[in-house]
């Protein structure tokens, strides 16, 4: 009986970690690129649901057909946005904990303009997928005899989970294989250099802030598949889980926030089969005070922040 | 020995008169606004909204003794405050201490808290925001895992008609006293001094003979003090508290930005930022109840974008006559 | 009579990384001289510094400073053991005005605040930023960072001064208003050890002078001796 409440954790290990690691990811290319922790990420994320919840009631478009708009419109704003508050940020005496205070305003608005418009209340997202419910492994008579116990998966967390999947395959591809990404991950190793090698760092940096963005509003249509409820309150809680993530992968190392994600993800569902949930939630949170009296560079980090 | 020579003879006695004008200006702030909150109760004025404005003051000043004055960020303030309304709440309620003594003992678990929480300390920027904001969030789910019948679980503890809410406001103005006459004594001190160089470069600081980190932890002390005394006058004054209201990100929001309006780093600054913005929230804000944290979303955006000194600190930054007057 | 020693270092190695960036230096400092450190940029002045003053944590090797062992103190211990330093990138504290800078190294003393701010006029005077005091010191230009470092070391009074490039973006007129405060103060008895590329103010003030090449001391001696050492012209200013 353990053994499926243990696989149960696995699966869903998996799929939340695989959401985790995509917020990491993105956290980090901004903390990489900009040195900008991005407190309004889970505000990103949530208003990425919304806007398919809105195609979705509107005009009835599934959530995977709202994929695309989606990530346009988020590049579109998250492009726009660098250039509205990046910028003027370096004159500033710290730099970085301005970063962090200036999201913290952003998400403030964001989350006030969703509870104006979507009001307090938790949204439901109606759509399904046929069959409903995918059972991965039946254990014959796990439970005495004539009851089986299986490994019952939603096909909609199935679904979440196939296109984070290949989101992080064309991430990496992105960010090793092309040009632009490479300039990124250049970027985040050396910000003065390519400057010098005839990089303009700035319409770098915007894209790289709408590639964020773009990361998050995806996150956000894929997290409704996996907890089909939108709460325009909810933001805080997924940040919170972001910056756990890169400080365990190390600030600014998309790769290691790839990794630290999943672990974290498994930990997480495996602890709450276990645990008490507040206790499994707070788990996360002594994970990362941990790792960063130990390790502050983060699990995969180099020291490169100062 | 080559003197120059251009050093004029009664420059420390300037320098001296020069504090004095600062002190003075700066006390007869503190006492308008004591005295004018001393008289509200006698007056049966709005009891609630000058008690708040005094918690932000305090807390405001309080934030700054960390904030203003080393430089780091701490986004789990209210880990301090929350602590303190509890510690109150539940020495009065369930050992039936007097809130005379609750009070003074949730200002020492404040300090206690500081300690645990030094080692923070050693991490610089956004690693300390992040680690403090985590720190807060412990806190409160802590407070809400924690058997009923001490914290009240996630309903949170009610004082009920124990407490007297006059005796509450007069010990919160009795603590922001003492915080504001601490901030101008440290405004004058040597360690006030230290800080700030260590806020400006603490390894050169270091390369001083300044020992960073102890001199940073009074100041880290001091902080969590003011906040953990606010919160227990809070928790005096209201009767009632739960787990997401003391611990909500919110109120050290609201610090950082009331501090940082006026101008983190000065002494006058976080007073002036605070009562001018409290007094907006009450008048204008409240109009709106819906678009209150909308604006308060983008007065943070905006001050860190085009004031991020405050008015205070800008104005003494480009009018370099007005040092001599603002402490 | 035989020079007291008040800096020693022996066999003093750090590496960042799989970079050996200090290789097993041996130094020597007199009381109330001049030692200059010269070498190509990247020969691990700087860090050779940082090591000293404590700012990093050698990998080994032993210092010791008028007696006392004390490699990898942290950087106010050895401040209190009287070794003062300045930065080769100023590092001024910047919102601050000009006498709280200077006054920041006696904070601890037990001076009266008079006696205090008088000396640290003095101070500002010697650096002639004096008509500046009240200003806050990121209105500085670079070179007067430089002089504001200076008036602070002075402030300090340490009995070992460290300066890392005290020259650099400094013009000629107050360059010799330094070289004559490091002579006084040298003649005060204040031992110094000195890293700057302008080598004609090096030559004119050391006693004697130490030339690294990529983390090692390939020369030491007297002016002259080091100036027409092969070596040195083969390293410092060869192959230009
Ligand atoms: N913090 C550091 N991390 C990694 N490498 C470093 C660090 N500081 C210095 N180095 C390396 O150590 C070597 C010596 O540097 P150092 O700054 O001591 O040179 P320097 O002699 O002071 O040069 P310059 O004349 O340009 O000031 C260089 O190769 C440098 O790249
Ligand atoms: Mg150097």
């Amino acid at each position: 009986m353990n053994t499926i409440l243990l696989l149960n954790g696995l699966v869903g290990g998996v799929i939340f970690g695989a959401i985790y690691a995509l917020i990491g990811c993105s956290l980090n290319v901004l903390c990489g690129v900009l040195r900008v922790v991005n407190f309004a990420h889970g505000e990103f994320i949530i208003a990425g649901s919304f806007l398919s919840y809105v195609l979705l009631t509107l005009f009835g478009l599934h959530p995977i057909l709202s994929l695309p708009i989606v990530t346009i419109a988020f590049f579109l704003i998250g492009f726009g946005l660098y250039y509205l508050l990046i910028p003027r940020l370096a004159k500033s005496d710290e730099p970085e904990t301005s970063s962090f205070l200036l999201m913290f305003g952003v998400s403030l608005m964001m989350i006030a303009a969703m509870m104006w418009i979507f009001e307090a209340d938790i949204r439901a997202v109606e759509f399904s997928f046929d069959p409903i419910n995918v059972s991965l492994l039946v254990i014959q008579d796990a439970y005495g005899e004539g009851r089986d116990g299986r490994v019952i998966v939603p096909t909609a967390r199935l679904v979440a989970l196939g296109i984070n999947a290949l989101l992080i395959i064309v991430l990496t591809y992105f960010l090793y294989r092309t040009l632009t990404g490479k300039a990124i991950r250049a970027a985040i190793m050396n910000r003065e250099a390519i400057q010098i090698v005839g990089i303009n760092i700035h319409s770098l940096s915007a894209s790289a802030f709408g590639l964020a963005a773009a990361l998050a509003g995806i996150t956000g249509v894929v997290l409704a598949f996996v907890v089909p409820s939108i709460d325009p309150n909810g933001g805080q809680d997924i940040s919170l889980i972001g910056f756990i993530i890169i400080v365990l992968g190390g600030l600014g190392h998309p790769v290691g926030a790839l990794i630290a994600g999943i672990l974290f993800g498994l930990v997480e569902q495996i602890a709450t089969v276990f645990l008490p949930q507040a206790a499994a939630q707070m788990l996360g949170f002594i994970i990362l005070i941990t790792v960063i009296f130990v390790r502050p560079q983060g699990l995969m980090g180099r020291m490169t922040l100062r | 020995m080559a003197k120059s020579g251009t050093i004029k003879p009664d420059d420390f006695s300037e320098e001296i008169s020069a504090q004095r004008l600062k002190s003075s200006l700066w006390y007869t702030i503190i006492t308008v606004l004591i005295l004018s909150c001393f008289l509200v109760p006698l007056q049966d004025g709005n009891l609630s909204f000058m008690f708040s404005l005094m918690m932000w003051v305090t807390l405001a000043t309080g934030i700054n003794f960390i904030a203003g004055f080393t430089g780091y960020m701490p986004f789990g303030y209210v880990a301090f405050y929350g602590i303190g309304t509890y510690v109150t709440a539940i020495l009065v309620k369930v050992l039936g201490v007097s809130e005379y003594l609750a009070v003074p003992a949730a200002g020492l678990s404040g300090i206690l808290l500081a300690l645990l929480f030094a080692p923070t300390l050693r991490l610089n920027g956004i690693f300390f925001a992040i680690v403090s904001l985590s720190l807060a969030v412990v806190c409160q789910r802590l407070m809400s895992l924690l058997p009923e019948e001490i914290t009240g679980g996630s309903h949170g503890l009610n004082l009920g008609v124990a407490t007297d809410r006059t005796h509450g406001y007069y010990a919160m103005l009795i603590i922001m006293f003492v915080a504001l006459v601490s901030a101008s004594w440290l405004g004058q001190s040597r360690l006030g001094k230290a800080l700030k160089a260590i806020r400006d470069d603490p390894d050169a600081a270091d390369a001083m003979g300044i020992h960073v980190s102890r001199v940073r932890l009074y100041a880290w002390i001091m902080s969590a003090f003011f906040a953990a005394l606010a919160g227990g006058a809070q928790a005096w004054f209201t009767g009632a508290l739960d787990p997401i209201t003391a611990f909500d990100v919110l109120i050290t929001a609201k610090t950082v930005i009331y501090a940082m309006a006026g101008g983190l780093g000065t002494i006058i600054g976080p007073v002036v930022g605070t009562v001018t913005l409290v007094w907006i929230d009450e008048i204008v804000w409240q109009q709106f109840p819906v678009l209150n944290n909308f604006l308060l979303g983008l007065i943070i955006t905006l001050l860190i974008l085009f004031m991020p000194r405050g008015v205070v600190g800008s104005l003494m930054q480009h009018f370099p006559h007005l040092r001599k007057y603002i402490m | 009579m035989i020079p007291k020693i008040v800096l020693q270092l022996k066999g003093l190695n750090k590496s960042f990384g799989g970079l050996l960036a200090v290789k097993n230096v041996d130094m020597l400092v007199n009381e109330s001289s001049i030692s200059g450190l010269i070498g190509i940029n990247g020969a691990g002045k700087t860090t050779l510094m940082n090591c000293i003053s404590g700012i990093y944590r050698a990998d080994s090797g032993s210092l010791d400073i008028m007696g006392v062992s004390c490699l990898n103190w942290s950087p106010h211990d050895i401040a209190r053991l009287g070794v003062g330093r300045t930065f080769q990138i100023p590092r001024i504290f910047k919102r601050i005005n000009l006498i709280d800078n200077v006054m920041v190294p006696a904070l601890n003393d037990n001076t009266d605040n008079k006696t205090l701010y008088e000396r640290a006029t003095e101070c500002l005077d010697k650096v002639k930023l004096y008509d500046l005091r009240h200003n806050n010191a990121e209105e500085l230009s670079g070179g007067q960072q430089k002089l504001l470092e200076l008036a602070r070391i002075m402030m300090f009074n340490p009995r070992i001064i460290l300066l890392d490039e005290p020259f650099a973006g400094v013009n000629p007129t107050l360059c010799r208003l330094m070289i004559e405060r490091i002579k006084e103060l040298k003649e005060q008895g204040k031992s110094f050890l000195l890293v700057s590329h302008d080598l004609t103010s090096i030559y004119q003030l050391s006693d004697h002078i130490y030339v690294l090449n990529q983390g090692q001391v390939i020369s030491e001696g007297n002016v002259d001796y080091v100036r027409n050492d092969p070596e040195v012209i083969e390293a410092y200013l060869g192959n230009a």
